[in-house]
């Protein structure tokens, strides 16, 4: 059934039988890349707001491989798929919430963290990991802490989104 | 109560007047050069002065002394 599923409390999944996307709304900081690259299929206006018949299986991985969070991530519904994906596939389940798939533990234990340097825009960590700034030391589990870059924030070390108002860009 | 095998092994840190330290593994990507790379430490750029950018290249060290 499409909906809610144990194990991914306040998410949603949505699929067309090829594939399934996860929407984790807690985690979703509106960089909008889905409904600007893809309103057929993620229209916020729209209720459900995925439509997965809006488009191909290949043009939403794209589409959600571009969001700079985990609020939005996929898995091929055929387990087998799933085993061998490429890192570019950033926003598979793998890297996003290994729990949904059966997994088999990195051989040593460790499980990379993403690293997204957005265009103009400031550093997102996700993972597991300890921060330090400041003199503390902070561990993070399945964290996501957005860094900025422009200089201009009013909450640093994080990012506020005011390097849209300063006109930032990384040169 | 151990920790089993959760990640925290991997480092994140501000330099004060410096980059970002990130100790990895690490799967990196630069959205606006369309870089998409595994890599285990990096250091990247927050003071907006490199010339090599996302990366740092030590140019926060001329910004310290010149306001200093």
């Amino acid at each position: 059934m499409e909906g809610r599923e144990k194990g991914f409390s306040g998410g949603r999944k949505y699929t067309n039988g090829e594939i399934t996307v996860y929407w984790k709304p807690g985690a979703c900081i509106h960089a909008s890349y889905c409904y600007r690259e893809l309103i057929e299929v993620f229209d916020p206006g729209r209720r459900p707001w995925v439509d997965m018949s809006g488009s191909t299986t290949e043009r939403i991985i794209e589409v959600v491989n571009m969001c700079p969070t985990e609020a939005l991530s996929w898995k091929w519904n055929d387990d087998e798929k799933n085993k061998n994906i490429s890192i570019d596939q950033t926003n598979h389940i793998i890297y996003r919430r290994p729990e949904l798939l059966e997994e088999k533990e990195d051989e040593d234990g460790v499980r990379p963290i993403s690293v997204k340097v957005m265009p103009d825009g400031p550093i997102v960590l996700k993972g597991d990991f300890t921060f330090s700034y400041n003199g503390t030391s902070k561990k993070i589990k399945e964290g996501i802490i957005s860094l900025c870059r422009c200089g201009a924030s009013n909450h640093m070390p994080f990012c506020d989104g005011i390097h849209r108002k300063v006109g930032y860009e990384d040169k | 109560m151990e920790e089993d095998k959760n990640n925290t092994e991997i480092k994140i840190e501000i330099v004060e007047d410096g980059p970002l330290n990130i100790t990895g593994p690490i799967i990196f990507k630069d959205l606006k050069r369309d870089v998409t790379v595994n890599m285990d430490d990096v250091s990247l750029c927050l003071c907006g002065r490199s010339k090599n950018k996302p990366y740092c290249d030590d140019s926060h060290l001329s910004r310290t002394e010149e306001t200093e």
